[in-house]
Order: C-alpha cells, then structure tokens, then sequence
C-alpha cells in the first residue's frame, strides 16, 4: 500500500512541557489506523498536528510526499470529525453539511445532488431542515461524518468521535463506521482511549503513551505480542509477571522455571511476562507447580473472572468452570502462552 | 390566603409599575403643556415641540449625542468583540489578568474616570471637543461589550473555528460565518449597553469635552437651573425612539419567522445602514469643523447655565462675523476646576467671590475701560465693590441679593418686621424652604444675630450654627435646591428662601408673592464679566463685553433671565414692563447692613462646611 501521511520526528511542547517526544508514523492509503492510548499520551495532539490546528515544535508532516508543516487547515485535503462533533448550532442538518461545498462556491444544483447522497449514505435522508440541535447524539455523530465526508476528503480524521455515545450506540457506530469506510474507500485516522474499539475496527492499531509511540501493529499483534508491559496491560486485562530469562526458550518466575517459545534475550536478562487471563487452566494442585488459592469469583455473563492468591501474587484467570472461593488449586499454561517482553526502558 | 397573596402581588407590581414609569409619564405629559409650569397642566399646545426645535443649541447637543453614540457604539462593539474572541483563545493568566482589569472601568465611578480622561487629555495637550469626546465614549462603552460578549464566546464549543476551517473556511469565513451569527446575541445585547450607556453619559462628556461641543446630557444639566419645558419635549421624544428601537429589537427575529438566510440579509443592511449613517454625519461635523476653524474671529465664553438669551449669541455672531464657543458651567467651583485642568477661554462671567480669587490667583487681564464705549450706562450702585476696588478686571453683568420670598395670602404683615427670624417663627413651622448651601445658610443665621456674614469669629460661627440647629429642629425646613422656583410658583409653601432674580421670575408667574429684604442686612452678589489671561483676541472681548452692555441687548437679557440688570436704562425698562410691581427685582442699594461675600480661606471653608454637614444630618 501507497504510503499517504509520513510523520517524521514530530515533536510538540506545550509551554515547558513536551506532550510529543518524536513520532515516527506512515499511514496508508485506504488504511483504517487508530491512535490508541490514555489520555494525555498525545494522540489527540498527534491528529490535530495531522488536521493543521497545531504546529509541531520540530519534525515533518509528509501527505503524498509534500510536507504540508506550513500549509494552514483550512487547504489540507483531510477533514475531521470532531469530538463533540462541532455541529454548527445555527444552522439546519443540510447547512452544515452543505458548509464545506458553500465555501468552495460550488454550483447549488451539485451541492444539493452531494449533500442529498450523502446524508442518504449515513441513513439520514430526509433530515436536511432538522435543527441540529434537536437531533439524538447518534444522528449529531452522522452529520458530523457526512458533513466530513461530503468534502471527499484523500484523509478522514475522527477524533474520539463515539466518547460521548452509550454503549450500545456505540457498538452499532463502530460497525456502521467500518462500513462506511469500506465504501468511500479512503483513508480513516481515529484516536480513541477505548482498546475494545481500536481492536475490534482498525487495520493498525498505534499504541501511544506519554508522547512516544509504544507499538505499532495489526490488532492480532498488538494483543497476542505486546512489545511491554505498558501496551500489554493496556490492551486487555493481563498478568504480567517480572521475571528472569534464563536462557533461549526458557523463562523463571514465581520460583519456577517454564519453557516458552520466546529467544533471542541476554542470558539472565529480567524480562515482563505476560500470561493473559483466558489462557490459564485451573486444575487440581497436584497437576501443576504454580499453586494458589481461590480469592474471588465474579460471574461476568460468558464467564467467570477468578482470583487466585499464590505465594507472589494474585492472578487472573477467565474460565468458563466454576471453582469455591478457598479452595485450593494449580494453574497450567502453555509455553505459547506464556509471551516475555523486554522490561521498559530496557531496550 | 391563597386569593390574599396573589392580591398582594398584584398590588406590589402595580407600585413598582408606578415606580418605572410615572416619572416617565409625567415628563411625557407635561411636554405638552401650554404654560411654563411644571406641576400645573394648563392645556394642551405643542409649543415646547417648537421652541425644541428652533433651539440650536439643543439640536445641535442631539446631533452630537447620537452620532457619538453610534461612532462610539460601532468602535466599541468591533474592539470589544475582537478581544472577547482573542481572550477565549488566551492563556489563563492573561484571560484573568485582562477581565479583572475590564472590571475596573465598570466599577470606578464615573467621576473619577471622567477627571482621569480629563488630565490626561489636558496633559496630552489634546484640543477638548467632539474628538476627545468620542474617544472617551469608545472607551468607557468597550468594557460593557467586551462583559457581554465574553459568556457567549466562553459557552461556543472550541472546535466550532476548527471546525469550519477544517471544511476549507479561511480564518476569516470561519469568523463571519461561524462564530460571529453564534455569538450575535451577545453582540447585539453588548451593543444595545453601549448605546445607552454613551447616549446618556453626562459625568464623563462633562469633563472631556470643550469648545462648545455638548451633548443632550450637558445642556440638560446647564438648563435644570430654571426648568424649561422644552427638555420634557425633548425627553419625550428619547423616550419615544427607545420604545420603538426596543418594539424593533424585539419584533423583528419574529417576523423574520424562520427564515434565518433572510434575516441574516436584513440585519446586515440594517447594521451597514447604520454604520454609512454615521459615518456621514460624523464626516458632516468634521467638515463642519474645519469651516468652523477657518474663521479667524472665535470667542470662548464660559457663563452659567440659562444665564443669557440664546438669540443675544447668535445676534453677536451675526453682527460682528464672527464664532462663540458658549459653555455653561453649575456652579462657580465647577468653573474653577475647568479652569485648573487647563481649558483655555476668553471671557468668563462668575461670582464676587470667585472673581476676588480669580484676581489672587492671576487667572484675568486688566479691562481697558476706554475700549467699553457703552460703559457710561451702567449703574455706579454696582461698581467699585470690595471684590474688585476700581473694576480693575469686572465688568458688571447682573447683580441682586438674596431675601424671603412669602405667599401674602398666609404670612400676617405684621410678622414681617422679624427679618430673618421670620424663618424661625413657629407659626411657619414646616411651612418653608431654605436654600441647601452652606454659606447663604450661614448668611441668614449670622444676619439674624447681628454679625457680619463675612466673620472669621469662631463664637459667632459657632452661634450661628446654633441657630440653624435649632430653626432645623423647630422648624422643620425643607432645604431645597432651584426646585424652590417650580415649588413657589405653585405656592407650595409659605415661606422661600431665594435669590432676587429668582424671585423676581416666581413672583411674574405667581401674584400672590412677596419679597422681604431683611432690615438685618442680606447677601449682595454681583456675577461680572471678566477676560482671562489666555484671552488672544482681546479685541473681539470687547467687542463681546460692549454688546452686552448696549441698552437694548441688556434689556432683553435681563427681560429673558431675570436678573437685574447693571445697566440703568434696561434696568429702568425692566421696571416699567416687565417687573413692574415686583420688589424682587430691585435690589437694595446703599444699605449698610448689606454685604458682598468675600474669598474664604481654606480654613473657615473647612469649618462652614462640617457645621453645615452636621445641620443637615438628622
């Protein structure tokens, strides 16, 4: 795939504060990318560099090979869906859809044949004289996308654009999204804290924290090889043990030793591992080495959510079985469960 | 209890209704008055519409008004809504720092802003008048904008720019077309307070201005001295326009139903309207100015308000082609301060005492007596008086005393020979007006004892504030101001304390009066003509000075004011016509117990004016 956006050691302060520490990031043609992370980990920062309403402190912005660093919002060929959509209250569902084409001096006859499409396209044909206003939170996040997409923009920015919506909404938005950009086929840069949607919409997902890009990868990846414990304990709930790589394909912790598939570490290197919750076995304690007892047990609908307290700590098991708090029992997992990482800062 | 209450409320809107807009009604209904009066409505005649009308001096105070409302409305709502806008962007420090400082304007009162503008205008050597004015105006109106522009600005969704230009809209669409219709409201309600707030100014325009430019405000207040009816003519018709604006402000979205483009439309073309309108009267007066300034002959002139016939000044300007600045100033202090702050003029016409200070102090120039051609018709009674031996720098203007004005229908003659102690006759108890000023207070009751008005004796000061406590508590006066002239037209008391001329006018108007000069001795006052050191065309001074002593000038300006006139063949003439009858018009002359007020020093000053505080406070 064609490359479209290149960012290039993108740098941004705020006053004495650096909220982007060199990003490096190419985004492809038809690609759905999300920037994922907490907040404050400068995603937003990130897209709004991307848009034009920020100037990076240093670095390059790249679209089609052209750095566009200098070139102001409003002549990038890249529109934004906005957090709180930024709907334009005064006036009606046509109008401001109509708003991009309106200030391009486009012929009245087209933009009412465009923005008529459009709004049928996001399943609101019909509401052009609707004050927005007036209009549920999903209907608002519709126009808001088609008034972004009327423009036919080469990038579409979405910047948390389903936060302010419930849950269910939301799920039927994030559906509704991933089909809309499969028929417009263009590219869609979204920002979101929310690690269920990045994984379940994305092409690639770009994990963010603290002004660095943490990991960069399909959603497959990023969840089955998290790069360290920081991406590993944001995608997911996971146990993420410290622990000491003996040699190739073996690995100590908890005062045990464990074949696992991971190499390449120094001998005694200290390593995280992680060993997520859905790939540990309960079994009876003679079976197996790590042992524990039953802390708590939480019915979560499809399964059971167990703690279970060992000599180190407690660990979290998702299992479909039923076990009484304070009986004792032994964990087992594979060695392809068990998944080391370098310990941050170490690499 | 339920049908109580809502009784009671009913009832409770009803008064605060009357309280609004009573005062307004009457001022509407009097407009239209036929007499003069201001409490007794005679009939209906559209007279005061007419002399509004050709009164100059009040339509050209109109114009100035509104122009400088609208130029200031327009400067004031663009700079108060650009730095509303710039401060939502603003760091917080800065956005905290600048509103608190927007505060301060609002809060300061008036006076202190208005002497504020004026030193610094006076230091910046600016030229006083229509400019400085505007400048000023646009100044105290941006803070009111920037209050009422800011919530709007704050409450808009940040994105909302980024947003439009996002969709391609330069910065400057994203203004016009996003941020300014949202945050309208604001505006308009940010524009409307500027409005009035510059179209009712008085404190502020008072200090700022000069050279003749006044507006409504300013002649008002210079016109309340004897209260002319053409104001309520005048009022009425403010009040009429702010109804309709309001009716206008208020309908128009309405009608302009849903239609948001259509409205969009008018309000542009109304704002731009507007806008041109005031651009060309504002463009009208500049030109107007220059014309002004060409002629080489102007004549700054600063007198007490409704102290001339207004045709006199326009006679002089016709006859002699030449300009007079006319200001008017309230009081003799209020002169004196301008004065201090540096406002240049050519003839001044204050009072003895402030003449006597104005000597000390080296404000005047010297008369040349020989360039007075029309001098041998004033009165020899008015000359040579204490506050300038010789009329080294006075040339007289009118002159009077201050005496009892009584309603013979209720005072026994025999009570008149008490003098002043005929206002601590019980018998008039509550039935009388004294004048709210401390030194003719202090006159009277120093008069009634025995001493001089003029004494630096601490006992007898000390005696005569005795004295007014004690006619305060058993005679319950009311200390009133120039409404004594309505109130005694109207006969509402029996006993007033009023200068001469005043009463003279009372007593053409009400022929139940009479004026008692007391035996005691009484105040003789003289206001006089005199030419600053400043003075550059002493020549047209003169010729100013002479006019206004020719006989048939003097006359009528003594016929129109009141007073009597120094001049002995107007005031001879006035006898005869006008005042024929009326006591109050002649002035004793050559009375020994009579005296002129002389200069205080600070001290005694000081003195009078905390005794006289602590009479007043009950």
């Amino acid at each position: 795939m064609e490359k479209i956006i290149e960012l290039k050691n993108l740098t941004k302060n705020f006053d004495d504060q650096q909220v982007l520490k060199g990003i490096n990031l190419d985004i492809h043609q038809n690609e759905f990318l999300t920037l994922l992370g907490p907040s404050g980990c400068g995603k937003t920062t990130t897209l709004r560099i991307i848009a034009g309403f920020e100037e990076a402190s240093s670095g390059e912005v790249l679209f089609d090979g052209m750095d566009i660093s200098k070139i102001p919002a409003y002549k990038r060929e890249i529109n934004t869906v906005f957090q709180k959509y930024a709907l334009f209250p005064h006036m009606n569902v046509f109008d401001n859809v109509a708003f991009g084409l309106n200030i391009k001096k486009m012929d009245k006859a087209v933009i009412k044949t465009k923005v008529e499409r459009m709004l049928a396209m996001v399943g609101l044909a019909n509401y052009g004289s609707k004050d927005v206003t007036l209009l549920s939170g999903g209907q608002q996040q519709r126009v808001a996308i088609a008034r972004a997409l009327v423009n036919e923009p080469k990038v579409l920015l979405l910047d948390e654009p389903l936060g302010a919506l419930d849950a269910r909404l939301r799920k039927e938005m994030q559906i509704e999204l991933k089909k809309i950009q499969k028929e417009v086929g263009i590219t869609f840069v979204f920002v979101t804290h929310d690690q269920e949607e990045a994984l379940s919409m994305s092409d690639t997902v770009v994990v963010m924290n603290e002004g660095t890009i943490q990991q960069i990868g399909t959603p497959i990846d990023i969840y089955n090889e998290p790069e360290n414990r920081f991406v590993a304990g944001f995608i997911g709930e996971s146990n993420i043990i410290e622990g000491v790589m003996i040699k190739d394909f073996l690995v100590a912790f908890d005062d045990f030793e464990f074949v696992c598939v991971d190499k390449g570490f120094p001998e005694n290197e200290p390593v995280d591992v992680v060993i997520r919750p859905e790939d540990i076995d309960i079994v009876q304690p003679d079976k197996a080495s790590l042992k524990g007892i039953v802390k708590s047990v939480t019915f979560k609908g499809v399964h059971y959510e167990i703690i279970v307290t060992t000599k180190y700590r407690d660990y979290r098991i998702d299992t479909t079985d039923y076990f009484a708090v304070g009986l004792e029992v032994g964990l087992t997992f594979t060695p392809e469960d068990i998944h080391v990482m370098w310990q941050m800062g170490s690499y | 209890m339920r049908k109580k209450n809502s009784l009671f409320s009913k009832f409770y809107i009803a008064i605060c209704f009357a309280f609004f807009y009573l005062p307004i009604l009457v001022t509407m209904v009097f407009s239209f008055n036929s007499s003069k009066s201001l409490s007794k409505f005679t009939g209906f005649s559209l007279r005061w519409y007419k002399a509004l009308l050709e009164n100059s001096e009040i339509m050209s105070a109109v114009y100035v008004s509104v122009t400088i409302a609208i130029l200031a409305t327009i400067a004031s709502t663009v700079l108060g809504t650009m730095t509303a806008i710039g401060l939502s962007k603003s760091r917080k420090i800065i956005k905290d720092m600048v509103l608190s400082m927007n505060d301060i304007p609002i809060l300061n009162p008036d006076i202190v802003t208005a002497i504020g503008w004026m030193l610094l205008f006076s230091s910046l050597g600016f030229q006083k008048g229509y400019m400085t004015m505007l400048l000023a105006h646009i100044a105290f109106c941006t803070p009111y904008v920037i209050t009422s522009v800011y919530p709007k600005v704050r409450s808009l969704d940040p994105n909302l720019a980024n947003a439009a230009m996002d969709l391609g809209a330069t910065p400057y669409q994203a203004l016009t077309k996003v941020i300014l219709p949202m945050i309208r409201p604001g505006i308009f309600a940010g524009a409307l307070l500027a409005f009035t707030m510059s179209f009712d100014d008085f404190v502020i325009s008072y200090f700022v201005s000069g050279n003749g430019v006044k507006n409504i405000s300013i002649v008002v207040y210079n016109m309340t001295k004897r209260i002319n009816p053409t104001i309520n003519a005048l009022s009425t018709i403010v009040i009429v326009v702010i109804v309709v604006i309001l009716l206008l402000a208020n309908l128009l979205p309405r009608l302009g139903g849903g239609d948001n483009k259509k409205n969009n439309q008018n309000m542009k073309k109304l704002v731009a309207g507007v806008a041109v309108f005031a651009l060309v009267l504002s463009l009208v007066t500049c030109v107007a100015n220059k014309s002004n300034n060409k002629e080489a002959r102007v004549l700054r002139v600063y007198n007490a308000g409704e102290y001339i016939d207004p045709d006199l000044l326009t006679e002089f300007q016709d006859e002699y082609n030449c300009t007079v600045i006319y200001e008017t100033f309230e009081s003799n202090e209020m002169m004196y301060t301008k004065l201090q702050a540096g406002d240049a003029y050519d003839i001044l016409i204050p009072s003895d005492y402030m003449i006597e200070r104005l000597i000390r102090e080296d404000y005047l120039q010297p008369i040349d007596w020989d360039r007075l051609t029309n001098a041998e018709g004033l009165n020899p009674d008015v000359m040579n008086k204490e506050y300038d031996p010789g009329n080294v720098y006075s040339v007289p203007y009118f002159w009077g005393n201050v005496g009892i004005l009584y309603d013979t229908t209720v005072v026994d003659p025999a009570d008149l020979s008490e003098g002043w102690n005929l206002l601590m006759d019980t018998k008039y108890a509550g039935n009388l007006y004294m004048y709210d000023s401390e030194r003719d207070s202090f006159m009277i009751a120093l008069k009634a004892l025995g001493y001089s008005m003029n004494t630096h004796d601490e006992n007898e000061i000390q005696a005569a504030y005795e004295w007014l406590i004690q006619q305060r508590d058993t005679m319950k006066p009311v200390y009133a101001g120039d409404d004594v002239i309505d109130n005694m037209i109207s006969g509402n008391k029996a006993l007033a304390v009023v200068y001469s001329g005043d009463g003279a006018y009372i007593m053409s108007e009400n022929e139940d009066l009479g004026f008692l000069m007391p035996e005691e001795g009484t105040n003789l006052w003289y206001d006089a003509m005199v030419m600053t050191r400043d003075c550059e065309n002493t020549e047209l001074a003169y010729e100013f000075m002479d006019f206004m002593l020719r006989d048939d000038v003097a006359y009528r300006n003594t016929q129109y004011v009141g007073y009597s006139s120094p001049v002995v063949a107007a005031y001879e003439q006035a006898q005869e016509e006008d005042y024929e009858g009326i006591e109050a018009y002649v002035p004793r002359v050559g009375y020994e117990k009579d005296e002129i007020f002389r200069y205080q020093d600070t001290d005694i000053k000081k003195l009078f004016a905390e005794l006289w505080t602590k009479v007043k406070a009950q």
